[in-house]
């Protein structure tokens, strides 16, 4: 028999969390924010 | 002149002896041994396993580069290592066996000054049976096994085109198996082809892992902090399960794989099987067949590698529970403490403990996320053993010992979830440290500014930036070395 794992807890992203995913304009807002916050976790440990 | 021998050419061992070509004049000799002619951007598989990219695209010859670079290359696999030399050899040697088809088979023998031992992992299917692709399943680990895999999944969808129910099964091999990040990238990366080839509705994807719960990824799980709210990543990876209708089965030991059948074990002790029509299961990693001697020839290979293979270093391997682990067992500068000319870096070096909680099944089954040290981590840990060697040949014994721990480097992750340049979608997380440290983060031992994650089309631009410029910079092209770890 299969067990697979509940995961009716887990929260549903509403449609407009789905649609900002895939927004050109936000995302590349968002493409700056984390690659200006990955760099800074680099240079802030051993790199 | 000093000599310098590295084994292997993945991303730890390439990145070392670019560092080490740079910053030695040419009175000194960079060695390469590796036993395959290409260098594989292995994060980029998963597009290979899924059609989206040729294998040309993830990998590059090598020895164009190092030729380009003055870094002499042996095609060959490193078998034994003698750090005391012997009674022809007054320095540490290494025993090669030549790979490429002109030399296939032929042995040699290499002294060195210093050696890097970046072997990587070997894919030890063999640790379970029917596992892999002479087996019952598929895998991508390296370029040639996600062209098989990609070819399998094409099979697959024109079944599904024919309207017959498909069940694919996708995760981790064994109980001690270390990467769930790639499976779990292979999984979303699979349901994201099926969608666009409008089969969907037709197949089951079930996600089977060795994590205790979701969003583990081999590392105890992430703490972020989002929108005023604490939340982790067990949350959010079970989100995107419920979004795109993937099941999962968690805490598993794969013991067995049969055709179309999958025997498992789960914490709870029972015994269980899953029925599938393709299967790509990553397997466990142990470290490389190589052997080490001391000068009167005995084997010393049981006081140089831990039993799974993989060389000790300056870590506290001294065993205890799960609640006295502390950040300070992980090593800092990667040397062997019996011969500090001697490095481990990357997968090649034993990790004191695993950074997930280990737990056995009712029946004694180890079922135990390994750490994961390959990517950012085994870049960083190439260089720093490289600007030691650099310091020690230019300043000799006095010359600075670099460190560089686990438990003080962040990783950066990104998860593809789908290839597209407006319908890609990606997992983008940071973690800060790697390694929790509860003393210096009291509570879940990262930091919250620094661990963070993110779902969304930038994390498939990231993925696709990262996979562009750490080709270049393993290419060697100008300025690769301003390119971060």
């Amino acid at each position: 028999m299969d067990n697979f794992a509940d995961l009716s807890g887990a929260p549903r992203p509403i449609k407009k969390t789905l649609k900002m995913r895939k927004n050109p304009l936000f995302q590349f807002w968002r493409f700056i924010n984390l690659n200006l916050r990955m760099v800074a976790m680099i240079f802030k440990g051993d790199h | 002149m000093a000599r310098v021998v590295v084994l292997g050419a993945g991303i730890s061992g390439h990145t070392a002896a670019l560092h080490l070509r740079r910053s030695l004049g040419k009175n000194h000799q960079v060695i390469m041994v590796t036993p395959n002619s290409k260098w594989n951007w292995i994060p980029s598989n998963i597009w290979v396993g899924v059609g989206k990219m040729s294998a040309e695209q993830v990998t590059f010859p090598l020895a164009p580069i190092y030729k380009r670079k003055g870094i002499e290359f042996h095609q060959a696999l490193g078998t034994s290592i003698h750090p005391e030399g012997d009674k022809d050899h007054a320095k540490g040697f290494v025993t090669i066996k030549y790979t490429s088809p002109e030399k296939a088979g032929e042995e040699g023998q290499i002294e060195y000054d210093f050696l890097i031992n970046a072997t990587g992992p070997k894919l030890n299917f063999a640790a379970t049976e029917g596992l892999g692709p002479d087996g019952h399943t598929v895998s991508v680990c390296t370029s040639g096994h996600a062209i098989e895999a990609a070819a399998e999944l094409k099979e697959v969808i024109a079944k599904l085109k024919a309207g017959q129910r498909q069940r694919l099964v996708i995760g981790v091999g064994h109980g001690t198996c270390t990467c769930e990040g790639a499976a779990f990238e292979y999984t979303f990366n699979v349901e994201h082809e099926l969608s666009l080839a409008g089969v969907r509705d037709l197949a089951e994807i079930v996600y089977l892992t060795n994590e205790y719960e979701l969003g583990d990824f081999g590392v105890g799980g992430m703490s972020f902090a989002q929108r005023g709210f604490e939340t982790n990543s067990k949350l959010w990876t079970e989100s995107l399960f419920l979004e795109r209708n993937v099941k999962a089965i968690l805490q598993s030991h794969v013991s067995k794989v049969e055709a179309g059948v999958i025997h498992y074990e789960q914490l709870d002790g029972v015994k269980r099987t899953l029925e599938f029509d393709f299967a790509m299961l990553l397997p466990p990693f142990r470290g490389a067949d190589i052997k080490a001697f001391n000068k009167n020839g005995d084997d010393i290979s049981s006081e140089i590698f831990a039993p799974s293979g993989f060389m000790k270093v300056d870590a506290n391997y001294t065993p205890k529970p799960y609640e006295e682990w502390s950040a300070s067992d992980w090593p800092t500068t990667y040397q062997v403490p019996a011969f500090p000319n001697v490095f481990a870096v990357g997968i090649a070096f034993a990790p004191p403990h695993q950074i997930s909680k280990p737990r056995t099944s009712v029946t004694g089954t180890l079922i135990a996320p390994a750490p994961p040290r390959t990517g950012m981590p085994s870049g960083v840990m190439g260089k720093t053993a490289a600007k030691t060697i650099i310091d020690q040949i230019k300043h000799g014994a006095n010359g600075k010992v670099h460190g560089a721990s686990m438990a003080n480097m962040g990783a950066a992750c990104v998860a593809s979830a789908g290839a597209g340049l407006t319908t890609g979608s990606a997992a983008a997380m940071t973690m800060y440290p790697v390694v929790p440290d509860y003393e210096k983060y009291p509570g879940v031992g990262r930091s919250s500014k620094d661990t963070f994650g993110e779902i969304g089309l930038a994390g498939h631009w990231i993925k696709y930036m990262l996979h562009i410029m750490f080709i270049y910079k393993a290419k060697a092209r100008p300025f690769w070395f301003l390119i971060p770890e």
